[in-house]
C-alpha cells in the first residue's frame, strides 16, 4: 500500500505537472485538429458539418499535398544528409585545444542562435542573382551561374542548403562533444597495435559515435520536416506552382489564404502520422545500433 | 600542420552568410542589393542602428521588453518542470513511461502555427488568451518534449543508487533530487536554456497570437514586420536583425562550455 | 534552491502583468467616456506610423469621442492572414484597411448602406453577394507601362508602342542592345511576376469581355478557351524569348523596384502606385521616366482599373456606430485623402475630389486613368479584382504561381490553362 501510494506521490509531484500542462495546451488542440479534419470548418464561416473521413479521400489525389510531400522529404534527406557528414568532419577537424580552435567552433556554433527569418534574409542576398555566391562563380569563369531561388531546378536545393548551413552548427557541437568522450588511451593503445588513423577512426571513434549520431538525426528529423519560416521568406514556395511548398507552407495555405481549415487539418493529422513513425522507426535502428556497437 | 589552415579555409566559406549579416548593418540601404551586399562599408555608417534604436513607435525597446519577459519565465519553468518529468520517466520502466514518452515526442513533431488555431481556443476557453501566462505555459507545453529529451539521456547516465542512499537517509525524493542530482545535471541543464531560449526568443508567431494584437510586440515580430512587402529598408533590416540577436548571441557564448557537454554527455558517459 | 526559483517565477509573473500593458499604449491618450474603436493597418516605407498617427488623428478630430487603437500586422503581405488568425482567436479588430481576400472575409463583415456609400463614385466596386463591405475609396490602374526613356532611345525606339507589334519590336530592339525589356520581380512577392500577364488580358480578354469572370463562375467560359489560351500564349512567348528574364523570378519586389529605377531593364509593367514621390517621382531617380498603356492589337485604348481597398468594419464591431463613423470619417477627410495620394499615388474614387499637384509620372498616370473613363475604355483588372468580380479564394495565389511556371517554362501554357480550370473546380 505504502509503495503504491510513494509512485502516486512520486507521479503527482515529477510527472504531472509538466506532463498536464502538455496536455493542455498540445495534446489538446492536437486532438482537436483530429477533430477538425473530419469537418469542413472555415475559419470565416459560422458553422460547420461533419464530413467524416471525406477530407482525407480528396488527400489521396490531391497533387498540392502529394507534392509538397515530395518536397519535403527531398528536403528532409538533403538536410539529414549534408550536416550529419559536414558535421561530423568539421568536428574531426576542431578536435583540438587553444583559442584558434575555440575561436573557429564559435562561428559554427553562431547560426544556431539566428532566427530562421533572419537566416532567410540573409541567404536571400547571398544567393541574388548578382549577390555574392554568383560573382565568386563568375570570378572563377562560370559565364552563366545558375539562378540559385529562381530556377525551379535549383530552388528546392538552395533551400536545403540554407537550412543544412543552419543546422550544421548544432551537428558539429554534438559530434565535438561525441569526441571529446572518446578516451585517448584506446586511440593510443590501437595506434601501438599499428592501426592507421583511418582504421582508428573506423573501428574506435565512429561507433563510440553513435548516440550522437541518434541524436543528431532525430533532431534534424523533426526540424526538417517542420519547415515553413524560410519557405515563407524566401520563396513563398515557388517559384512557381509547389516548387518548394513544404507540408507546413502548405497546410498555411490551405487553412488561412483558401481557408478550408478542416481540410488543413487533415494535411496536419496526415503529417503528424508520417513524422511519428519516421521518427520512431529511426530511434528504434539508430537505438538498436548503438547496442549493438 | 595543415590542420589550422584547412580549418581557416572551410570556416571563412563557412563564414561568409555571418560576414554579410555584420558588414550590412554599417552600410546605407541603397548599397546592399546584388552585388553590394558583400562590399567592404566604406565608410561605414551608425544611421541604421540608431534609426532602429530612436524610432518613434519605440518598437525595439518595447518589444525587447516582452522578449525578455516571456523567455525568462518560459525558460526558467521549462527548465524546472522537465528535469521534473525527466527524472520520472528516466525512474519509471515499463508501458506506462513508454507511453508517455511517445506521446511527449508527437508534440515534438508539430509545428506549431499548424495548431495554432486549436490553441487559442484552449487558451480562450481557461480565459488566458492575451496574457503573458498564457503564452508562457503554451511554450511550457510546447517546447518540454526537448526539454524531457536531453534530460531524460543525461539522467540515465546518473546512478539510481545515489538518490537511494540519500533517500534512505532520510530526505525525501524531492530533496534527494533537488539537492543531489539536479546540480549533477548542470551541463544538460545548459544545453535546455541555451536551445530553449533561442527558440522561444527567436518564435514570432505564437507570441504575436497569443499575446494579442494589442499586446505589443516580441523582437523577432519586429523583424518579420519590417520585412514588409514594401520594404526597401534594407539597412534597418539589417540593424535590427543584428540588435534583436544580440541578447541571445551573448547568453549562448556564456553558456557555450557549459553546453558543449550537456547534449550528449548522459549519453556518451564523457 | 527550488523554493527560491519559484518565488522568483511568481514575482516576475506579477511583473509582466504591467510591463507589457505599457508597450501597448493607445495611439492617443483616451479622455474619459471616450469610445474605442481598434484599427488593423500594415507599414510599409510610404505609409509609416506617423503617416498612420496622422491620418487617424484627422479623423478622430472629425468625429469626436472616439479613440483608436491601432494593431499593426506583422508584415504588409501577410496582413489577410493575420486578420484570419486575429478572427479565428476571436480578436477581430473593428476597423481594417486594405483587407484583400473580401469573398472570404464577407462573412465577418458589415454591409455599407446606400446612404453611407452616397459619397462614393462607384458605390457599387467590389460587392460581394450584392453587398458592398469595403469601402470603395480608391482606384489603382494595373495595365501601365512605365519605361526608361534614356534606353529607349539607346535602342533607336522614338516613340512609345502603340500596338502589340510595336511592343514586341521595340522588345526586340532593346534586347538586341543587350538590354532587358521587361522588369519582374517575384520571390516572397509572387504577385510581382504577373503584370505583363495582367497588361496581355486586359487587352486580349476583358477588352474584348469584360464580363470574363462572371461568366468563369457560371462556368460559361474556361480558362482553356481560345481567347484565354492566345492572350496567355503571348505571356509565355515573352518569356520564351528572353524579353522577360526568367532569373527575375527570386527577386523581391522592393529590388525589382529598385533594379528599374536603376537602369537594369527599360519597361516595368506595374501598378500605378508606383507613381508615388518615394518611387516613379522620386527627384533623386537617375532616370527619365515615361508611361504608356499595354498595348493591344490595334490600339493601347484600353486600361485595366480596380476600385476598393479602403476600409472595411467589424460586423462584430464592439461599438459598430463608433466603428462605422470613424472609418467613413477617416476616407472621406479631404486632408486624409491627399495625404494618402501624396505617400501611394492613389487614385480617390470620391465624388467631387480632385488630388493635389505632384510630379510627372503620377500626373501621366492620372491624365491616362481619367482619358480612359471619358472614353469608357476601363476594364477589370485581372488577378486585382475583389468580391464577385475576383477570382474564387485561393486562386489568387494559384495565377500568381502559374505566371511563374510559363516565365521559368517548367509549365506549358496547356497545362497551366488546364491546372487553373481544374482548381477552380476544385474550389467551387
Amino acid at each position: 500500500m505504502r509503495v503504491v501510494y510513494r509512485r502516486a506521490w512520486y507521479f503527482l509531484s515529477f510527472g504531472a505537472p509538466g506532463l498536464l500542462i502538455y496536455v493542455c495546451f498540445v495534446l489538446v488542440p492536437i486532438l482537436l485538429s483530429v477533430g477538425y479534419s473530419m469537418t469542413n470548418y472555415s475559419l470565416l464561416r459560422p458553422g460547420w458539418t461533419w464530413v467524416g473521413l471525406r477530407n482525407y479521400e480528396l488527400l489521396l489525389t490531391d497533387q498540392a499535398f502529394l507534392t509538397s510531400l515530395r518536397v519535403t522529404t527531398i528536403l528532409t534527406v538533403m538536410v539529414l544528409v549534408a550536416p550529419n557528414l559536414l558535421g561530423l568532419a568539421i568536428a574531426v577537424l576542431l578536435d583540438r585545444r587553444g583559442w584558434f580552435y575555440n575561436a573557429m567552433r564559435s562561428v559554427y556554433f553562431t547560426p544556431m542562435v539566428l532566427s530562421s527569418v533572419v537566416v532567410s534574409v540573409i541567404w536571400t542576398r547571398v544567393l541574388d542573382d548578382e549577390g555574392p555566391l554568383n560573382q565568386a562563380l563568375r570570378f572563377l569563369g562560370v559565364a552563366d551561374p545558375p539562378g540559385w531561388l529562381s530556377d525551379p531546378d535549383y530552388a528546392l536545393f538552395s533551400l536545403g542548403g540554407i537550412v543544412s548551413w543552419q543546422m550544421l552548427g548544432f551537428c558539429v557541437v554534438v559530434y565535438l562533444a561525441g569526441l571529446q568522450g572518446v578516451p585517448n588511451e584506446l586511440a593510443e593503445a590501437a595506434s601501438i597495435d599499428g592501426a592507421g588513423p583511418w582504421t582508428r577512426f573506423r573501428r574506435i571513434t565512429w561507433p563510440l559515435l553513435a548516440p550522437a549520431l541518434t541524436v543528431n538525426t532525430v533532431v534534424l528529423l523533426i526540424t526538417t520536416f517542420k519547415i515553413f519560416d524560410h519557405v515563407k521568406v524566401i520563396t513563398n514556395g515557388g517559384p512557381g506552382t509547389g516548387t518548394t511548398a513544404t507540408v507546413a507552407f502548405t497546410i498555411m495555405q490551405e487553412g488561412f489564404v483558401e481557408n478550408h481549415q478542416g481540410y488543413a487539418s487533415a494535411m496536419a493529422v496526415v503529417m503528424l502520422v508520417i513524422i511519428a513513425v519516421a521518427s520512431v522507426v529511426a530511434l528504434r535502428v539508430l537505438q538498436r545500433r548503438e547496442v549493438q556497437l | 600542420m595543415r590542420r589550422p589552415l584547412v580549418t581557416l579555409a572551410v570556416t571563412s566559406v563557412f563564414f561568409v552568410p555571418l560576414y554579410v549579416a555584420l558588414v550590412n548593418v554599417v552600410k546605407p540601404s541603397a548599397l546592399i542589393p546584388g552585388a553590394g551586399a558583400i562590399a567592404l562599408p566604406i565608410p561605414p555608417t551608425l544611421d541604421n542602428l540608431s534609426a532602429v534604436l530612436t524610432d518613434p513607435t519605440n518598437l525595439f525597446w518595447a518589444s525587447l521588453a516582452n522578449s525578455v519577459i516571456v523567455t525568462t519565465l518560459s525558460v526558467i519553468a521549462l527548465t524546472l518542470l522537465s528535469a521534473m518529468l525527466a527524472h520520472y520517466l528516466a525512474r519509471t520502466a515499463g508501458r506506462w513511461g513508454r507511453l508517455i514518452t511517445v506521446l511527449l515526442l508527437c508534440g515534438l513533431m508539430i509545428p506549431p502555427q499548424v495548431i495554432l488555431v486549436p490553441i487559442t481556443q484552449v487558451l480562450r476557453a481557461f480565459g488566458l488568451m492575451t496574457t503573458v501566462q498564457g503564452l508562457v505555459l503554451f511554450n511550457v507545453g510546447y517546447y518540454i518534449p526537448f526539454g524531457v529529451f536531453v534530460f531524460t539521456g543525461f539522467l540515465k547516465g546518473i546512478p539510481a543508487d545515489l538518490e537511494e542512499a540519500a533517500a534512505i537517509d532520510g530526505a525525501g525524493r524531492g530533496q534527494a533530487f533537488w539537492r543531489i542530482v539536479f546540480p549533477l545535471l548542470r551541463p544538460a541543464t545548459a544545453s535546455v536554456l541555451i536551445f530553449l531560449s533561442v527558440w522561444i526568443w527567436n518564435d514570432f508567431l505564437s507570441p504575436l497570437i497569443i499575446l494579442g494584437p494589442g499586446q505589443g510586440t516580441t523582437v523577432t515580430t519586429g523583424i518579420y514586420r519590417s520585412l514588409g512587402q514594401y520594404s526597401f529598408d534594407y539597412g534597418g533590416v539589417f540593424a535590427l536583425m543584428f540588435l534583436s540577436t544580440l541578447p541571445v548571441l551573448i547568453f549562448y557564448l556564456a553558456l557555450q562550455k557549459q553546453f558543449v557537454k550537456g547534449l550528449t554527455g548522459g549519453a556518451t558517459k564523457g | 534552491m527550488h523554493k527560491t526559483l519559484a518565488a522568483g517565477l511568481a514575482a516576475l509573473l506579477a511583473l509582466t502583468a504591467c510591463s507589457v500593458n505599457e508597450a501597448a499604449a493607445p495611439s492617443s491618450p483616451a479622455p474619459a467616456g471616450a469610445k474605442e474603436v481598434t484599427f488593423l493597418l500594415f507599414e510599409s516605407p510610404n505609409l509609416n506610423a506617423a503617416y498612420w498617427d496622422a491620418q487617424i488623428k484627422r479623423a478622430t478630430d472629425a468625429v469626436p469621442g472616439i479613440t483608436v487603437k491601432k494593431v499593426v500586422a506583422p508584415a504588409a503581405g501577410s496582413r489577410d492572414e493575420f486578420a484570419k488568425q486575429l478572427i479565428a482567436s476571436g480578436q477581430f479588430p473593428d476597423v481594417h484597411i486594405g483587407l484583400q481576400d473580401i469573398l472570404g472575409f464577407a462573412p465577418n463583415l458589415y454591409a455599407w448602406t446606400p446612404e453611407d456609400l452616397k459619397d462614393f463614385e462607384c458605390a457599387t466596386c467590389g460587392a460581394t453577394g450584392g453587398k458592398v463591405v469595403q469601402l470603395p475609396t480608391n482606384t489603382q490602374t494595373h495595365s501601365n507601362v512605365y519605361y526608361n526613356k534614356g534606353l529607349f532611345e539607346k535602342a533607336g525606339i522614338t516613340a512609345p508602342p502603340k500596338t502589340y507589334a510595336e511592343l514586341l519590336d521595340a522588345a526586340a530592339k532593346l534586347k538586341a542592345k543587350g538590354i532587358t525589356p521587361f522588369v519582374t520581380g517575384g520571390g516572397p512577392d509572387a504577385f510581382a511576376s504577373t503584370l505583363a500577364w495582367t497588361g496581355v488580358l486586359t487587352t486580349d480578354v476583358y477588352g474584348k469581355n469584360p464580363d470574363w469572370m462572371r461568366q468563369r463562375r457560371e462556368g460559361k467560359v474556361t480558362f482553356s478557351d481560345p481567347d484565354f489560351k492566345a492572350a496567355t500564349q503571348k505571356f509565355a512567348d515573352l518569356a520564351a524569348k528572353g524579353y522577360i528574364d526568367k532569373k527575375d523570378l527570386s527577386r523581391d519586389y522592393g529590388a525589382t523596384q529598385t533594379a528599374f529605377l536603376e537602369g537594369k531593364g527599360a519597361m516595368y509593367p506595374m501598378g500605378s502606385w508606383f507613381a508615388s514621390p518615394g518611387a516613379g517621382d522620386n527627384p533623386e531617380n537617375k532616370i527619365e521616366i515615361g508611361r504608356f498603356n499595354w498595348p493591344g492589337e490595334a490600339d493601347s485604348a484600353k486600361l485595366a482599373a480596380f476600385t476598393g481597398g479602403g476600409l472595411t468594419v467589424s460586423a462584430a464591431a464592439k461599438d459598430l456606430e463608433s466603428a462605422k463613423k470613424f472609418a467613413l470619417a477617416f476616407q472621406l477627410d479631404k486632408a486624409n485623402l491627399d495625404a494618402s495620394v501624396k505617400a501611394d499615388a492613389l487614385f480617390p474614387a470620391i465624388k467631387g475630389y480632385t488630388p493635389p499637384s505632384m510630379g510627372p509620372v503620377f500626373t501621366e498616370s492620372y491624365k491616362a486613368w481619367s482619358d480612359a473613363k471619358t472614353a469608357g475604355a476601363i476594364v477589370p483588372s485581372f488577378g486585382w479584382e475583389a468580391g464577385d468580380d475576383a477570382m474564387l479564394p485561393g486562386m489568387k495565389e494559384k495565377w500568381w504561381s502559374s505566371a511563374q511556371d510559363l516565365v521559368s517554362g517548367k509549365k506549358n501554357v496547356d497545362d497551366v490553362l488546364s491546372y487553373l480550370d481544374d482548381e477552380w473546380d476544385k474550389s467551387s
